[in-house]
């Protein structure tokens, strides 16, 4: 049985990414980088409307543009498109001109729909219907547990707010996109995926190929944060022009694609009531909650893992509870699962009211969460997190500090499963020396490959720099998407067990006691010609599942002008047996700078009259930049008893909370709506004054 | 993008023949290329003006200091001597976009570009500003719109350079055909309070040729400050200049802009001149913040700029005497 | 200077024309009249209207000569990578709001997206991969893989450009002068922390590379 060592001396060291090089010098390859012999762009047309009737698309005028070789529709016969955006057509050209001149000649015959885009016009009665036999609005999903109403009215304080999230956008640098070659011995597809797997069941089920033949290849990609997997619509696009045109065909999204049909987080609009007993113990929670996942809320979910809906009372406990949930169909590109799905949401809700609460008892905000958090850990990293940023020193009574621009401190927490399973790989060692681990995963920049050449390096004794870490190849052996944040508990436990076997073989095979370190190159030596490959897999006992976290924001909030600048977030972070604490630290700081993105900058904006997605850009949909990103202080908890556990999505949950409860600490008084933007904050502002 | 000629001017009046009536001119090409690339902007012929002579250098003089209307921004912002004697336009440029935009963005350019309102800007809708019929941030978002304006397009002005230039009373030369104009800021922008579909008063065929700012002594301090979202590379949401000549802390002559809340660069000439003579201190500077946002019209999301371009002004002056 | 007569073509001076128009001034020598023929005949091959079609161009990337022929409307990046496979700089946005693309036109980073190859004409240009010709990082890469100032990479080749420019100019700069030098790259990753980081630590600045992981079972 393969184990953790106890005393490791590449496992939990400081290890530079081994990819890396190839990435500051601009050698790594992604997909949109990778150019097969004779390769064409491919682009697609997307509908105008947010809603019609499609009842003919002509291709004649596209095909006779110089240049172009094949043009596709994505669906015979008429259909009903029911988003700005949606798919209609498209075309492979030797030159992205010819293809931008192409798309401008298909015509589209077309008839209006009525449409609705914003949940609160959609909710109406006599709105649009988005799907033709359901309402916009679900029926509540209603949930309850003990007496709330009860509970409420034998409460010693109880809060009360509305709250809401907007749509956001994952928007990673690498748009979705696929470059496929589809000839008669079968499909080859390099994708900027997150599931290599599933891109390849995809294509072969949607181009009727057998999965034999169909071959995914990922080894770079430029992030993806749950949006990319499965083909795409634009990957069996590609596929198809691929066929017609006798070439391989790229098609990337455009920027503008993006954020009209590359997925997104649902919005929430929260009515939160909570209550808790004189010494601080929560009696009762109240939630009522819609959000739109776009047409993903209506009758088809594409993608999986985007719905509205969210864990409530997330993570605590109380004993009486009404959750009520409701999905809300508008015009809109579907919600595909992001970072940590419906819990931002959760968090946001929960948080925000946790201190008011805390602040009405006249509780301190982070001893009500110790006496009400069920998870002795988080309790810890609380208790670890307050002495470490100066919470006692810092946190004041809302709106008690003076002067125009107020400082504010606030915190919550988080919770994430991102335990693993399902995955093969395999070891080869050449008479060299030279070490190759080769498994069907995916690095999305999260250091998959840094991890396997550190467990095969502390089997092997060896440096991580003399392994090599082959991934992204279907030809590998299988591993899961990378998603749940359950990349490094399914990898590592393969990559350990593989490695121990390989060892254990070439110890065997060579006849050397021990192989390892400076013994290596010798026991190799005598493989004589052929390589040793060695298969292991995903055993018990490696892995678990269930991190917390914890985070405090510290800011400034201009309230002359509105701005808030976040100034430092501390994080307390608990994953298991930290395997690479360079890379996992990353992880972290960039959980904390997306959630901050979701705090003050980031929403989808839908324009009601005309249909469209108003911010198709990065100049209007704002990701945090260098200038305003915090001081970030990272604490990692390393607990290795239980095994590896993933990091990526813990680390975005509470930071939008922890900032809105310092901007409410900082200003006294609460803005309940993400983004918090100068505009908000100014109207919140006015209301202290007014009163 | 649709295609194209290309040719490269080398005299003021072949840029104007080449580009006849259908072309455009080419500098820096950051908003030209990026309407463009939106099929909003489909010009037969570029015609690249960045060989012409004698229009990219910053000359100094005791009048007058003259920039070349090709002059980039980041030339600008990097000008030693032009930031010691014009802080308000060294503080503007600075804030103008981003590094590799300021290394291609042209003075002339970024006094011309076109409006930034996300109607506009979108390739499927035909707003006012685009010979349609209807304004769409009227009663859509319009939380970046102008607190001001004299027509019905509420999309305001976003140069940072005009707000400078027009707190340090430069003037804009260009060459209208065989004419040379000599124009004030409030002349370049003057087609666009009145008129939905106007940019600025600029013309088809016009070619900016260069900037004069009347020369400043020590008695002269200015000051430009912006509110964004953003620490960086982010539009303002209110913008400021100032630009007064004083005694000590007492005000000879004033001239207050706001950026980002007209279609124009907006001042009233009433409160400025009642600025002279008085002591400039925080009971004043309020004052003028007040005053000047006297006929502001808010819509329904952009109210906020209100407060926030009072506090802007405040804070703008009292750089002054800080 | 002479105005071309309208019956002349969009900018075509015919010699015919200009010929003409020299008869009207005051008699010039032989010599001056051959001069000036000269200047203006220069003057109109530089003004030579190109396209639509494909124009030849020939661009010098990473101290290389590149000619081919591509259409006016063609950026600057979609040559790098589509015509030349030169892949460092990235296709993110192509509206100059992200830098990606970001390479130097003599030194200077701009975005590539928003030039046109037949204007980046006559401009040394240098990409990413101009950066390490001899296999040997520069400052900037070094550091910025030591303090792991990058996740996905993506965004990794334009930030190199913009802060060794930044060296160039500045080679002590402060944080905040970072933060503007770079304020026109966009990462999602979120690796700003450790490319602030990394550019100090190029610039020569000590640099505190800290990581805190302190073993759950030690906190009583």
């Amino acid at each position: 049985m393969p184990a953790w060592p106890d005393k490791p001396t590449q496992i939990g060291k400081r290890t530079l990414r081994v990819d890396g090089r190839a990435k500051v010098t601009g050698a790594a390859k992604y997909t949109s980088d990778v150019q097969p012999k004779g390769c064409l762009h491919g682009m697609i047309l997307r509908s105008k409307w947010p809603a019609a009737k499609i009842t003919g698309i002509n291709l004649s005028k596209a095909l006779q543009i110089p240049g172009v070789k094949a043009a596709v529709v994505v669906r015979e016969g008429s259909r009903t498109v029911r988003y700005y955006g949606e798919e209609l057509a498209a075309v492979a050209g030797l030159t992205r001109q010819a293809c931008l001149d192409a798309l401008r000649v298909i015509e589209v015959e077309a008839t209006p729909l009525p449409f609705v885009v914003k949940e609160k016009e959609a909710k109406k009665t006599g709105a649009a219907a988005v799907w033709e036999n359901s309402p916009n609005l679900s029926k509540p999903k209603v949930n309850e547990k003990g007496n709330p109403d009860k509970a409420f009215s034998e409460a010693a304080a109880v809060v009360e707010d509305f709250l809401s999230t907007p749509v956001q956008l994952h928007h990673a640098l690498e748009t979705h996109g696929n470059t496929v070659s589809w000839t008669d011995e079968g499909v080859i597809a390099w994708a900027s995926t997150q599931g290599i797997f599933s891109v390849r069941e995809g294509l072969a089920g949607n181009l009727n190929v057998e999965q034999s033949k169909v071959q995914v290849i990922s080894e770079f990609m430029g992030g993806g944060f749950g949006a990319k997997f499965g083909p795409g619509v634009e990957g069996s696009l590609a596929a198809r022009l691929s066929k017609m045109a006798g070439a391989p065909v790229r098609i990337m999204l455009t920027r503008f694609d993006e954020a009209l049909a590359a997925g997104n987080r649902p919005s929430s609009f929260q009515r939160v009531k909570l209550g808790a007993s004189a010494d601080g113990k929560l009696t009762a929670f109240e939630l009522d909650a819609y959000g739109t996942a776009g047409i993903g809320s209506g009758s088809s979910t594409e993608g999986g893992g985007g719905g509205a809906e969210f864990p409530a009372p997330y993570i605590y406990q109380v004993p009486n509870t009404r959750v009520q949930h409701s999905g809300v169909s508008v015009n809109a590109g579907s919600a595909r699962a992001f970072r940590a799905p419906g819990h931002p949401q959760a968090s946001f809700g929960m948080e925000s009211m946790m201190d008011d609460l805390a602040v009405k008892l006249g509780i301190d905000p982070v001893e009500f969460r110790i006496q009400n958090d069920p998870s002795p850990v988080r309790r810890r990293e609380y208790e670890l997190g307050r002495e470490r940023c100066g919470w006692k020193e810092k946190y004041r009574k809302p709106g008690s500090s003076t002067g125009i621009v107020k400082t504010g401190i606030g915190c919550a927490g988080a919770s994430w499963g991102g335990g693993g399973g399902g995955t093969k790989a395999e070891a080869q060692i050449n008479p060299d020396g030279s070490v190759e681990i080769r498994c069907g995963t995916q690095d999305l920049g999260t250091g998959t490959k840094t991890v396997i050449a550190i467990i095969a390096a502390e089997v092997f004794q060896l440096r991580p720099g003399q392994i090599t870490a082959s991934i992204g190849d279907t030809r590998y052996p299988p591993s899961g998407g990378s998603g749940g944040s359950t990349t490094c508990a399914s990898v590592s436990p393969a990559v350990l067990d593989t490695c121990t076997r390989a060892l254990q073989e070439l110890q065997t095979q060579t006849g050397i006691p021990d192989a390892r370190g400076s013994h290596w190159l010798e026991a190799c030596k005598k493989l004589g010609v052929n390589p040793l490959v060695v298969s292991g897999q995903w055993v018990k006992g490696l892995s678990s599942s269930g991190v917390g976290g914890v985070q405090f924001a510290e800011v400034e909030v201009d309230t002359g002008t509105g701005v808030v600048r976040v100034k430092k977030v501390t994080c307390i972070q608990d994953c298991g047996l930290v395997m690479s604490p360079l890379t996992c630290e990353s992880q972290v700081n960039g959980g904390i700078i997306m959630g901050m993105g979701y705090a003050l900058f980031e929403e989808r904006i839908m324009d009601s009259e005309s249909g469209v997605v108003l911010n198709p850009n990065f100049e209007t949909y704002k990701l945090p930049g260098i200038a305003d990103v915090p001081e970030i202080d990272i604490v990692l908890l390393d607990m290795p008893e239980r095994g590896v556990i993933g990091v990526g999505e813990p680390v975005t949950i509470p930071t939008a909370s922890a900032i809105a409860n310092a901007v409410a600490n900082a200003i006294g008084i609460r803005v309940p709506n993400l983004p918090i933007t100068p505009a908000r904050v100014l109207a919140a502002v006015a209301k202290i004054k007014a009163a | 993008m649709k295609s194209f000629q290309y040719a490269t001017a080398q005299t003021i009046e072949s840029a104007h023949e080449l580009a006849g009536k259908k072309g455009a001119y080419l500098a820096g090409g950051n908003d030209l290329l990026g309407l463009m690339k939106e099929y909003l902007a489909e010009p037969d012929i570029l015609v690249d003006i960045k060989s012409l002579p004698g229009l990219n250098t910053v000359q100094p003089g005791s009048e007058f200091w003259t920039i070349g209307a090709n002059v980039t921004v980041a030339q600008i912002e990097d000008h030693a001597d032009l930031s010691k004697t014009f802080p308000v336009l060294h503080q503007a440029a600075t804030d103008v976009g981003s590094r590799q935009i300021r290394n291609v963005a042209s003075l002339g350019g970024n006094l011309a570009q076109h409006s930034r309102c996300w109607y506009f800007r979108h390739r499927d809708i035909k707003c006012l500003k685009k010979w349609g019929t209807t304004c769409y941030a009227r009663d859509g978002e319009n939380q970046y719109h102008s607190l001001f304006t004299g027509n019905p397009c509420i999309s305001p002005v976003v140069s940072n350079l005009s707000i400078a230039l027009a707190a340090l009373d430069a003037r804009i030369i260009i060459q209208r055909d065989t004419e040379t104009l000599r124009w004030s800021i409030a002349d370049l922008y003057a087609r666009a309070w009145d008129n939905p579909t106007a940019h600025n008063s600029l013309q088809p065929g016009d070619l900016i040729l260069r900037v004069e700012i009347p020369h400043q002594d020590a008695s002269w301090r200015g000051a430009y400050m912006q509110v964004s979202q953003k620490a960086d590379f982010d539009w303002a949401l209110a913008s400021c200049a100032v630009a007064a000549q004083m005694d000590g802390a007492k005000i000879i002559a004033a001239r207050v802009y706001l950026g980002s809340v007209a279609p124009v660069p907006y001042t009233v000439p009433a409160v400025t001149k009642g600025m002279a003579g008085k002591t400039l201190d925080a009971g004043l500077a309020a004052q003028v913040a007040q005053s000047l946002l006297a006929d502001a019209e808010p819509l329904s999301q952009n109210a906020y700029k209100i407060p926030m371009t009072r506090a802007l002004i405040q804070r703008t002056l009292l750089q002054l005497i800080a | 200077m002479n105005k071309p007569t309208p019956d002349a073509g969009a900018g075509h001076v015919t010699r015919r024309d200009f010929l003409k128009s020299l008869g009207t001034t005051a008699v010039a020598t032989a010599a001056t009249q051959a001069q000036t023929i000269a200047e203006q005949l220069e003057r109109t091959r530089a003004e030579k209207i190109l396209g639509p079609g494909p124009v030849p161009i020939s661009l010098r990337v990473n101290g290389r000569e590149f000619h081919l022929e591509v259409e006016p409307r063609v950026t600057l990046l979609d040559v790098l990578r589509n015509n030349l496979s030169i892949t460092g700089p990235k296709e993110v946005c192509d509206r100059g709001t992200c830098g990606a693309c970001t390479v130097w036109m003599e030194g200077q980073p701009v975005y590539a997206c928003m030039k046109l190859a037949i204007e980046a004409q006559n401009h040394s240009i240098t990409t990413v991969e101009g950066l390490s010709l001899e296999g040997k990082l520069n400052k900037v890469q070094e550091a910025f893989l030591e303090e792991d100032a990058l996740m996905c990479g993506y965004c990794t080749p334009g930030f190199i450009m913009s802060a060794t420019a930044l060296l160039k100019f500045n080679p002590h700069p402060t944080a905040q002068e970072i933060r503007h030098a770079c304020a026109g790259n966009i990462c999602r990753c979120g690796t700003h922390p450790r490319i602030i980081k990394a550019v100090l630590k190029a610039s020569g600045a000590t640099v505190t590379s800290n990581l805190d992981v302190i073993p759950y079972a030690s906190l009583a």
